[in-house]
């Protein structure tokens, strides 16, 4: 029973890793930039959850503010700190991106202050069959970030922009020249991406009801890593990444000995992957031109 | 003789002299007693900075990698030569020769993990590899925080000893001018070259048979090497050493540090070290509650627009017109030089490898900026 | 051109010489007009709640004692600093704060930066009374003492209790594993702990955990939950394992629990076991000494960072203050400019002689003693922060 409920849980965790590194990895693959402030960017949605449910006091219509803001911010962001720099070094672009992360955690912290503010949710009960207890957050966020996931895949599949989104990663100038609007393109992706994350936090506040400016820093990292070993642009390989980070995680929480090492042993995997294949499980391996 | 002297260009040993200078002026005060303590600690923390900064300076702004474990190499150097000075001090005591076997070590065992780190760097690149160092730093930390108390103190942190601080900061200047000469003299060499051109274009460097692979490897041993030594010299300078100061947060102060002085300037490091480092001890006193969030968020600020500022495509024939050099000439003889422009003139700390090899010789349609840019239009027509 | 350049190089160097050097002596205190007490504590960050109240209490106590004359005429004055629950900012504060004239200390906050500082202080000699850095560690030298219980005594404190009411059976113990606080509390209770028990162990460790789900389900069989943590990730477990955990479970905390009930948005009713915490002050105190301290704390500063690092603080003060004063009765010679060290001599033998205090912290009307080594001894009390839900 225990070794059910710890699958369940890992699964559940890494389904909201998942729809992280969804974000990180779609950015990747379209704008060809590591986006470090992504993280940041579920703080921020959970910052907004957090204000509608003082004011309005409903839980959706939170997580619709926190989505509507969270593409906001996701586009200016992009318009402001990213294009610039289309162009660029690569370096100069992901030290931006670090910049855009602190800048956001400290005006979080300027407007919220640092002590974690509770954030409740919803109050459900346990799912129970027999021995087997699961809280219902833990399934619904299982079952949410599952349809989002394939809901997202379809989208991509189907879709004239899903279409499009897939030709501007092959080949941006390509895109550009077959009619595509590649800005316009880019601006979607990270739209898409700022709303799995404010998803995303709201499924990590309902499990942990605890806001702080540092909400997703940890979690942005893990998802980066997820969204690494999975292999960085490919779809399906930040979902496998996700979900392998979460059943890692709740299994090596549940082995007293080394609890302590969790972190590090989620890094070693990802270190480890890395050595074999170095483009990560799903990822292209791309010939380099000149 | 004399054409020998003349020879030499003295502007290239500017920073050895200032900071031999220092080292002198201060030993002298530290001697006759004139120095408050919390002008040591100062001091201290500014060397240590220097030394972290400088030594990033080369994997980021010489070999264009990007490293997120900066802190861990330290975090290494710190404990291990912590250790090294606990296990020595029953038969040592506090001595210079303590202090020097801990260095050693420190250093070696933080270069031996720069060359561990840097064997799958060899694989990956720019993105994967930032990850890859964000995760050994990482892992390092969570390694010496859930060590036992007998080992390394564990969550307690490692007790060592600490160095006489009227002489600490003397030995740390004389090692920045070490690190500084080594440094320094790498770069300027054709291995320094070498570097750069890695950093301009890896491929273009490769065909004409620059040993990529033992390039990178070497800068990211001596990067890892001189960050080992800054953390001994950081254990030396705390009676306690927390594994939870040398997170990823730590690794990205130093970045900054890099950044604000300009990235590939070795000088300019020096000096965004010191001042950053002063204006920190400085802020504290002032900001305090809700206020102090103002440091990190103006931090933030400065480092996304001088990023902007320095790298964005559209702004290059702006940079280059009001460039810092422009002003001072025109100060000086009053009128403006078009002809002399920045890349015309070697500096000793700007490799003058600055041929866009992607813009000359992609293959590779890049709508987006370069047809913007008009001083890039001459190359497609 | 290179004259300039000269000249620049040359007026950065002064420049940086100036900036650097301050004049001084070692004779900080001869200006002095006030006695300066000194603090190092998290006055920004994520534990900026505990300095802040002991900043804050400290202060009350201080304005309370000059408004009452001050000693045989002489004010106080309060130095607070700003560590950010980081050691490597405790020897600036700690040697700015000396050289500003601090003669006697409340050492820091917190345990991780307290080491340094016990350290630091040991060179200049100069005594301080910590009222919350709770490690082992910190009085080991003769210069320092605890207002708060060490860590290694609270954990011993609590295996004796479960020993005796838990004989033969399971307990859970969920504490974080990087932290020097919760680590020192475990390890001393698991070496009290009588072999009968069985533990079932859980931990966490990033301060920005704060998914408990695994470790919920680990400890879900449990009946007694031992928690050596801070209460906001406490209130973080308890809140998201209120369904999980039988309802007639046990949480057992240390001091760090205090305040539990007053965290933001966590609503200690809504769970339903038994909040339990083994402390020295009673922040639910409704008469006596105590209570006196609450409403005045509450009035001035509000109660959002009442608990009993403040207290603690607030006793610390006063201690030191009596302290002094009972020296004056005994023919010592204070005056305002006594030198740190020279203070510390007469404290030190105050404190590690029959000097006693009787303040808001401990047993309430009983008396708090120091022993030797640094250590407090006074009273703890188990309180019932919250009964369990019937």
């Amino acid at each position: 029973m225990e070794i059910i409920e710890t699958l369940i849980n890992g699964l559940s965790s890494g389904g909201t890793y998942a729809m992280i590194a969804l974000g990180y990895t779609m950015v990747y693959g379209i704008a060809k930039m590591l986006n470090f402030a992504h993280g940041d960017i579920i703080m921020v949605g959970g910052y907004m959850l957090y204000v509608t449910m003082i004011t309005a006091g409903n839980p959706m219509l939170g997580l619709i503010a926190a989505v509507i803001f969270c593409v906001l911010l996701g586009i200016t962001v992009e318009k402001i700190a990213y294009k610039p720099l289309r162009g660029a070094s690569p370096l100069a672009v992901l030290i931006t991106a670090i910049g855009v992360s602190y800048l956001l955690q400290s005006t979080a912290q300027m407007i919220f202050g640092t002590a974690p503010k509770m954030v409740i949710i919803a109050d459900m009960g346990n799912f129970e069959v027999g021995a087997l207890k699961i809280p219902y957050y833990t399934i619904v966020t299982l079952v949410c970030s599952f349809v989002i996931m394939i809901a997202l895949t379809m989208f991509v599949k189907t879709t004239k922009i899903g279409r499009a989104m897939v030709a501007v990663s092959e080949d941006r100038g390509a895109a550009q020249l077959m009619g595509i609007n590649v800005n316009g393109i880019i601006m979607i992706t990270f739209a898409i991406g700022s709303a799995l994350a404010a998803f995303a936090g709201f499924f990590m506040l309902m499990k942990a009801p605890s806001l702080s400016n540092t909400l997703g820093a940890m979690p942005g990292i893990k998802a980066f890593t997820a969204a690494v070993i999975g292999g960085i642009g490919s779809i399906p390989g930040a979902m496998c990444g996700g979900i392998l980070l979460g059943v890692v995680e709740a299994i090596s929480f549940k082995i007293p000995v080394i609890a302590p090492y969790t972190d590090a042993i989620e890094f070693m995997i990802l270190i480890l992957i890395l050595l074999v294949r170095p483009t990560g499980i799903m990822g292209k391996v791309r010939r380099e031109k000149v | 003789m004399a054409k020998a002297v003349k020879r030499i260009k003295w502007k290239h040993y500017a920073n050895y002299i200032v900071i031999a200078i220092l080292t002198v002026v201060f030993s002298i005060m530290s001697l006759s007693g004139s120095l408050t303590s919390s002008t040591i600690y100062l001091l201290e923390k500014i060397i240590i900075a220097v030394m972290l900064t400088v030594s990033l300076s080369v994997v980021v702004g010489f070999l264009g990698e990007l490293s997120l474990g900066h802190a861990g190499f330290m975090c290494v150097g710190a404990y291990l030569g912590g250790k090294t000075a606990c296990l020595l001090q029953p038969t040592m005591g506090n001595s210079f020769p303590a202090l020097l076997v801990s260095l050693v070590v420190g250093g070696a065992v933080a270069a031996l993990c720069g060359v561990i780190i840097g064997l799958p760097a060899l694989r990956l690149k720019g993105d994967y590899l930032a990850i890859v160092t964000l995760a050994f730093g990482e892992i390092v930390r969570s390694i010496f925080m859930n060590s036992s108390s007998e080992s390394f103190g564990g969550s307690l942190g490692l007790t060592t000893p600490r160095y006489d601080k009227n002489t600490l900061f003397i030995i740390a200047l004389v090692l920045v001018l070490g690190c500084l000469a080594v440094i320094q003299n790498l770069i300027q060499s054709k291995h320094g070259r070498a570097i750069t051109s890695i950093r301009d274009n890896e491929i273009a460097a490769r065909a004409t048979g620059i040993n990529v692979t033992q390039y990178k490897l070497s800068v990211f041993t001596i990067a890892a090497f001189f960050a080992g030594i800054a953390g001994v010299l950081y254990s030396f300078s705390n009676y306690t050493i927390q594994s939870t100061k040398f997170n990823y947060n730590y690794s990205i102060e130093i970045l900054v540090m890099v950044v604000l002085g300009g990235m590939g300037s070795i000088n300019g490091s020096i000096i965004a070290a010191t001042l950053i480092t002063i204006l920190d001890i400085k802020l504290q006193t002032i900001l305090t509650g809700n206020l102090a969030v103002l440091q990190d968020l103006l931090y933030a600020l400065v480092l996304i627009i001088l990023v902007i500022y320095n790298n964005a495509p559209a702004l290059k024939g702006f940079r280059e017109r009001h460039t810092l050099k422009n002003y001072l000439y025109k100060f000086s003889k009053g009128k403006h030089d078009p002809s002399h422009r920045a890349d015309d003139e070697a500096k000793w700390d700007r490799v003058p490898t600055k041929i866009e090899m992607n813009e000359v010789l992609s293959t590779e349609f890049q709508p987006t900026m370069s047809t913007l840019n008009p001083d890039q239009k001459g190359d497609f027509k | 051109m290179k004259k300039t350049k000269l000249l620049a190089i040359i007026t950065m160097v002064a420049l940086l010489v100036s900036s650097l050097v301050g004049c001084g002596g070692p004779n900080y205190t001869k200006d002095n007009t006030e006695f300066v007490i000194g603090v190092s504590g998290p006055l920004t960050g994520p534990t900026a709640v505990y300095g802040t109240a002991v900043k804050n209490s400290a202060e009350m106590a201080v304005d309370e004692i000059n408004a009452a004359g001050g000693l045989n005429g002489i004010k106080f004055k309060l130095v607070a600093t700003d560590d950010k629950h980081d050691a490597t900012n405790v020897a600036t504060n700690y040697s700015s704060m000396l050289e500003g004239g601090m003669q006697v200390s409340l050492g820091t906050v917190t345990t991780g930066p307290g080491l340094e500082f016990t350290n630091l202080s040991v060179e200049d000699n100069v005594f301080f009374l910590t009222p919350s850095a709770s490690g082992d560690k910190i009085p080991q030298n003769d210069n320092g003492f605890q207002m708060c219980f060490a860590d290694g005594n609270q954990g011993a404190v609590a295996a004796e209790y479960v020993n005796d009411n838990y004989k033969g059976q399971t307990i859970g113990i969920f504490y974080k594993s990087d932290d020097a606080y919760s680590n020192g509390i475990y390890e001393q209770f698991k070496d009290n702990l009588d072999d009968s028990i069985k533990t079932v162990e859980s931990v966490f460790t990033d301060a920005n955990t704060t998914d408990f789900s695994t470790q919920i389900s680990s400890l879900k069989d449990c009946k007694f939950i031992f928690m050596p943590i801070y209460y906001t990730p406490a209130s973080l477990f308890m809140t998201q394992a209120k369904d999980q955990i039988a309802a007639d479970a046990i949480y057992y905390g240390c001091d760090g629990f205090d305040g539990i009930e007053s965290a933001d948005g966590f609503d200690i009713n809504a769970i339903p076991q038994e909040v339990t915490m083994l402390s020295h002050f009673n922040s639910k105190a409704t008469e006596g000494k105590a209570a006196e301290f609450i409403k005045k704390y509450t009035e001035k500063y509000g109660a959002d960072t009442l608990n009993q690092f403040g207290a603690s603080a607030y006793d610390c003060v006063y201690a030191i203050f009596n302290a002094m004063k009972e020296a004056i009765d005994e023919g010592k010679e204070i005056d305002v400019t006594i030198s740190a060290s020279d203070l510390c001599d007469i404290l030190k033998e105050k404190f590690a002689g029959d000097f006693t205090y009787t303040g808001v912290t401990g047993e309430e009307g009983k008396a708090i003693s120091w022993k030797e080594n640094g250590y407090v001894e006074k009273g703890a009390v188990k309180y019932v922060i919250k009964e369990a839900t019937k």
